[in-house]
């Protein structure tokens, strides 16, 4: 039945009952029910290509015979609903029709009972069917026969060369990244990862797309290179781990290594970088959740397809990579969907990272595929550039440095010319403003003219002589310094004077001008110590003209003299007439309560009656409970009545007081005074 | 690692090691779709673009070639996704082709149908094309043939065009080579053109482009129309074109402020084409004044916005362009490409210089400081006053009249931007002045007097700067310009680079106010100068005399 040679058959069958998934029975074999219950249903139900049986099959020969009847419509209908699972969904479609009336290709083949209907929408096609469909087979094509993989023939040399090319530009770019960021880092997003923005400013600085750039940020994450940390500032920024900079000491085969046996473990999957989650979100490089189990397995799957290949075969352009997916599904045909998309990434990833050159895994690809290190470095060292020590200097003031810079020279030629442009080789053009940068550092001229000559394996053109002169002419000619405070005679004698005092060494007098001294100590100390030095200096204001200093004397303010009588009265008498107005509106209060206490007031009722006076006009006497659940009864004249709050004129202290209305148990009007 | 001269960068920049052995064969690999950026002593830049890419396709090159020529040359690695760039490049030019059908007349079609399905939806494309004929061609109105180029180019689907051209009415031109020939690279650059029907030949200053027009004119045995920049320009045309081929002075006609003659070959100035009355463009007959079999562009590089837009409608006539450098300021390459036609033959200055035709140069920038009161003048000028306060100072006046006097017996030009500077130097050097207000005669009188040794030292402003034949000046004074124009600077030294009798070196000065905005335009200068491959100095005013070279 499966649609493969019987001997393949039989011992996909042996293998199946020495791993107990299958039993002899006396019916036959079968599976264990686990087994058949995982195999079937969900998305992946289409795997085997069986669906289950009707519960009573019609014999393989009506079957053929009822599909050799059908309309071509309905024929080529239910050959997609094969193609595609097994089920379908039907609008419209009637349940129960006969083969006369049968309106539509679906109904034509639920009334022949090719199509059984579900629920309401989804028609499903009986195992029975599809066999019969399939020529009596559980697959259309061949199970046995393996997807091999597409390749074409490639020179070893230019595998290793390419391989090698690339591997040496993950790791620059990955260093050039860190670098810059060690000095701007980029921000750590409210839920992890990096800004969209950064990462295209990256990608423009790399000169890569910005997948690649992705994958590089992810790579430096995944060695431990890249970690979340503080700025100055407290926010949370990317940032280079020390570990960066004990890798960025090693050699380029050293660090490659490490980059690339993270990436094999690793369960990040940078091939989602920008692409949209289910919920429609975008993915950000170095989003905490931007991981899967399954990406480990799917790359070594994909790596061990690619080292099974003879040497001098590689992977054919167009067809290879599909090729590949192809045999890994075969290989691991449970995996779901997204197990193809990460054994495609895989395959560009490694390439990208110079484990594959020209669609072939390196040898030192192997070496990291089997975990030897030592072997991986020792592969790839003889392919990768060798670092040189010298530059070519030419008259357009640019340098060319025609590869791999020795790490130090590189740091040094940083510091005195700009970078232009990066790859293979490194072009640094000398401006005024870089050369300006190296006298900022220490550099003296001649430090700069022996350095370029040193490192130039041409002789120096003589505009660039001429340049860094030019620049050192103009270089500091406006100082700038601290001082407290400055000293300015027109006498220089007296300033010598003052300078070369015995007892002025304290004050840090220094003479920047014949006449002029600067003083690191401030004016008030320096004035007295002058005088007392015996000279007679002036203070001069910021804008030039003498202020004269003469001593303030010393006073101190007339103590205030007690309040007047009359005030103090007034007081007194406006206390008193507060407490008489308070026990008055107090006697009305209690005037008015009844003498059983009311039973509590309803709210609506309550609210009503305080709107009747705010509309009347008139005084109440209401019951308020107050923050201390005191209770207390307050005569009052309503104003407003808003938001939950009622604001009255309150007789007892005389004022707009508010009282939150569901505070208040009781309004009554004031009763007419006895 | 392969020891190869050639660096590919991942910014798409090449450098060329050329102390390398294979570094020759390397260059001739490159050349064709590496536009050369700059050529110092030991490295050269070079830099692939699109339409540098287009051009090798239109010549027929294709991404194989490229992609084998890096790899093979390139000493590391070539980044993968450079050589697919390449290769997508490339496959873009060709996918559209115009076509000549003998029913609809001019038609677009693809062998791509999503391009063209792409290509057709572009708004900009619409207005241009007819019915569609069936799914792979749609026919194009014949008067748009320029623009769909144009646009078409801008979409990044440049169209190859195989529409061919219209004889013209034959009017026969043959070269006189007597007493000179044709060198092999102006032949070399006139049948590349004709065999690829239109385009543009790059050839240094002092190259002889004169000549390749008109060997082309021999190979179209057409009437011609020539368009150059100025009136003198035109008028050196012609004494070119009597001197070198069969042509009489009757046959050629002059086309300009001045004259308005219209005969088999006729020269016009770019100015007249361009002159506007009320709106309309009052000489634009003259382009249907004759069955024009060629049309030459004479410096295309400076080829004015409206002259594209005339030239759009001249797809049918054959077009060769003659130009300095590709480089526009204006960026406008693209209508180059598109209107012209694409890069036919390419020359690098070195290469030729080598050959010993055109002369070897000397440039030196002579530095001045300013006085004391001028610096102070300087210092609180507004900013627009500034370039001409530096450029002018009276120290310049000093140091040109040491230079005249070391080079006293060798023909000498003096060449500045403003005009009061330039009278200045002519009363104090005793030396006639040519500017914009100096009659067209008085020029040619003045040119002539040059030419033949009479007088040795001209003061010329900018209008000397273009296509005039000054081929026995040695020394070139440059006292002010426009603020630090690329193009300028190889106008001015293409000056001296004819050739010299005995291969003397020609001398190439520019004076400089230290500290100044001077100065730095001339860094500009200096870096184009440097980038060229021209040995540079910089020397200050007080160490003149202790200078060796002079």
């Amino acid at each position: 039945m499966v649609n493969a040679e019987e001997a393949a058959a039989g011992a996909a069958l042996d293998r199946l009952l020495d791993l107990a998934l299958v039993w002899e029975s006396p019916g036959g074999l079968r599976p264990l029910s686990g087994v058949a219950d995982a195999l079937r249903g969900g998305e992946s139900a289409g795997v085997s290509g069986l669906r289950p049986m009707s519960p009573e099959p019609a014999d393989p020969a009506t079957l053929a015979e009822r599909i050799e009847a059908l309309s071509p419509a309905a024929r080529a209908l239910l050959a997609h609903v094969d193609d595609h699972g097994g089920e379908g969904t039907t609008g419209s479609a009637r349940r129960t029709v006969s083969a006369a009336d049968a309106a539509t290709p679906a109904e034509e083949l639920i009334a022949h009972r090719l199509l059984l209907p579900r629920d309401g929408t989804t028609v499903v096609l009986p195992g029975e069917v599809g066999l019969a469909l399939r020529g009596g087979r559980t697959t259309r094509t061949p199970r046995d026969e393996v997807p091999e993989v597409a390749t074409t023939e490639r020179d070893v040399a230019l595998v290793e060369r390419s391989a090698a090319g690339a591997a040496f530009e993950a790791v620059r770019r990955v260093e050039l990244v860190l670098d810059h960021w060690g000095l701007e880092p980029p921000g750590v997003l409210r839920g992890g990862g990096l800004a969209v923005r950064d990462l295209k400013a990256t990608a423009r600085d790399l000169q890569v797309t910005e997948p690649e750039a992705g994958l590089l940020v992810e790579l430096a994450a995944i060695a431990g290179l890249l970690t979340e940390g503080t700025d100055e500032d407290g926010d949370a920024v990317w940032l280079p781990t020390d570990a960066f900079d004990a890798w960025s000491a090693g050699s380029v085969a050293e660090r490659w290594t490490a980059l690339v046996s993270a990436w094999l473990e690793t369960t990040r999957i940078a091939s989602l970088i920008g692409t949209r989650d289910s919920g429609g979100r975008t993915w950000n490089a170095l989003a905490p959740d931007l991981a899967s189990v399954l990406a480990p397995e799917a790359r070594r799957l994909a790596l061990e397809e690619l080292a099974a290949l003879p040497a001098g075969a590689a992977l054919a352009t167009g067809t290879g990579v599909p090729s590949v997916v192809q045999r890994v599904a075969w290989r691991r045909p449970r995996r779901p969907p997204v197990h193809r998309e990460l054994v495609a990434a895989a395959v560009d990833e490694a390439a990208a990272l110079g484990l594959t050159g020209a669609g072939a895994l390196s040898e030192a690809g192997r070496a990291v595929l089997t975990g030897d290190h030592d072997a991986a470095v020792a592969a790839i060292t003889p392919h990768l550039p060798h670092p040189v020590d010298h530059v070519l200097v030419q008259a357009d003031l640019t340098a060319v440095a025609p590869g791999p810079l020795e790490a130090d020279l590189a740091r040094t030629l940083h510091l005195v010319a700009d970078v232009e442009s990066r790859g293979g080789a490194t072009v640094y053009r000398f401006t005024p403003g870089s050369v300006r940068r190296a006298f900022d550092a220490g550099w003296t001229a001649v430090e700069v003219h022996e350095f370029v000559a040193s490192v130039s394996r041409t002789p120096v053109p003589q505009p660039l002589t001429y340049l860094v002169d030019d620049v050192s002419r103009t270089f500091g000619t406006v100082r700038v310094g601290q001082a407290e405070s400055f000293l300015r005679a027109d006498d220089e004698g007296a300033l010598t004077e003052l300078l070369h005092h015995p007892q002025a060494a304290s004050l840090g007098l220094r003479r920047i001008a014949p006449t002029v001294l600067v003083s690191t100590t401030p004016v008030d100390v320096l004035l007295p110590r002058l005088r007392d030095l015996g000279a007679a200096p002036v203070v001069e204001a910021p804008d030039g003209t003498v202020r004269v200093a003469r001593r303030d004397l010393l006073r101190a303010r007339r103590p205030r003299a007690g309040r007047s009588r009359g005030a103090a009265m007034a007081r007194a008498q406006a206390g008193v007439a507060a407490v008489v107005s308070a026990i008055r509106s107090g006697d009305r209060a209690t005037a008015s309560r009844p003498a059983t206490p009311t039973a509590g007031t309803t709210p609506s009722s309550a609210l009503a009656a305080l709107r009747e006076a705010i509309e009347a006009g008139s005084t109440v006497v209401i019951g308020y409970v107050d923050n201390h659940g005191t209770r207390s009864d307050r005569v009052v004249d309503p104003v407003r009545l808003e938001g939950g709050s009622l604001t009255a004129h309150d007789h007892r202290a005389d004022d707009l007081r508010a009282f939150a209305v569901h505070r208040i148990t009781s309004v009554a009007p004031l009763p007419a005074r006895p | 690692m392969n020891d190869g001269p050639l660096i590919v960068q991942s910014d798409k920049t090449l450098l060329l090691e050329i102390d390398h052995e294979r570094a020759a064969d390397c260059r001739k690999a490159i050349a064709p779709f590496a536009e050369l950026e700059r050529s110092p002593e030991h490295v050269h830049t070079y830099r692939l673009t699109p339409l540098g890419l287009w051009n090798a396709r239109a010549a027929g090159h294709d991404a194989e070639q490229v992609v084998d020529a890096l790899l093979s040359y390139s000493r590391y690695a070539v980044p993968h996704a450079l050589l697919v760039d390449v290769a997508e490049t490339m496959a873009r030019y060709g996918r559209l082709r115009l076509e000549k059908h003998p029913v609809h007349g001019l038609v677009l079609s693809s062998t791509d149908r999503p391009v063209l399905e792409e290509v057709l939806r572009a708004k900009k494309v619409s207005g241009m094309l007819g019915t569609r004929l069936d799914d792979d061609s749609v026919a194009v109105h014949p008067s748009e043939r320029g623009n769909l180029k144009q646009a078409l180019l801008k979409l990044g689907w440049p169209a190859e065009d195989f529409a061919g051209y219209v004889d013209g009415e034959a009017h026969a031109i043959d070269l006189d080579e007597d007493g000179w020939e044709l060198r092999a690279y102006q032949r070399e650059a006139a049948e590349s053109f004709w065999h690829g029907g239109s385009g543009v030949v790059v050839l240094p200053c002092g190259a002889g482009k004169t000549i390749v027009g008109a060997a082309a004119m021999a190979q179209a045995q057409a009437t011609t129309l020539i368009l150059v920049t100025n009136t003198v320009s035109a008028r050196q045309w012609k004494d070119e074109l009597v001197r070198r081929t069969s042509l009489t002075a009757d046959e050629i006609g002059e086309y300009s402020g001045s004259v308005k003659e219209v005969r088999p070959v006729t020269i016009a100035t770019y100015q007249v084409l361009t002159t506007r009355r009320k709106g309309v463009y009052t000489h634009l007959e003259l382009l249907d004044a004759r069955d024009w079999g060629l049309i030459v562009y004479d410096e295309v590089h400076l080829l004015p916005a409206p002259i594209f837009r005339m030239t759009a409608d001249l797809q049918a006539r054959r077009r060769i362009g003659l130009t300095a450098t590709l480089v526009r300021e204006d960026g406008r390459e693209g209508e180059v490409f598109s209107l012209i036609g694409p890069k036919r033959y390419d020359a690098p200055w070195k290469d030729i210089e080598a050959q010993g035709w055109i002369a070897p140069a000397d440039c030196v920038e002579v530095r001045v400081t300013l006085p004391e009161g001028q610096r102070l003048a300087y210092a609180t000028a507004d900013p627009e006053e500034r370039y001409r306060l530096a450029s002018c100072t009276h120290k310049k006046v000093d140091v040109v009249r040491q230079l005249v006097d070391q080079h006293s017996s060798q023909p000498t030009l003096v060449i500045g931007q403003y005009i009061d500077q330039l009278d200045e130097l002519g009363e104090m050097l005793d030396a006639p002045v040519i500017k914009g207000e100096t009659p067209v005669k008085e020029r040619q009188r003045l040119f002539d007097a040059f030419r033949s040794g009479e007088i040795s030292l001209l003061v010329v402003s900018k209008v000397a700067n273009f296509s005039i034949d000054l081929p026995s000046a040695e020394v070139a004074i440059q006292v002010s310009g426009s603020f630090g124009s690329r193009q300028e600077e190889a106008q001015r030294l293409g000056r001296l680079l004819r050739p010299k009798a005995e291969g003397k070196t020609a001398h190439f000065y520019t004076i400089v106010s230290r500290d100044t905005v001077d100065a730095d335009f001339a860094q500009n200068r200096q870096r184009f100068l440097a980038e060229q491959g021209y040995a540079y100095r910089i020397i200050d005013s007080d160490d003149l005399e202790a200078d060796p070279a002079s």
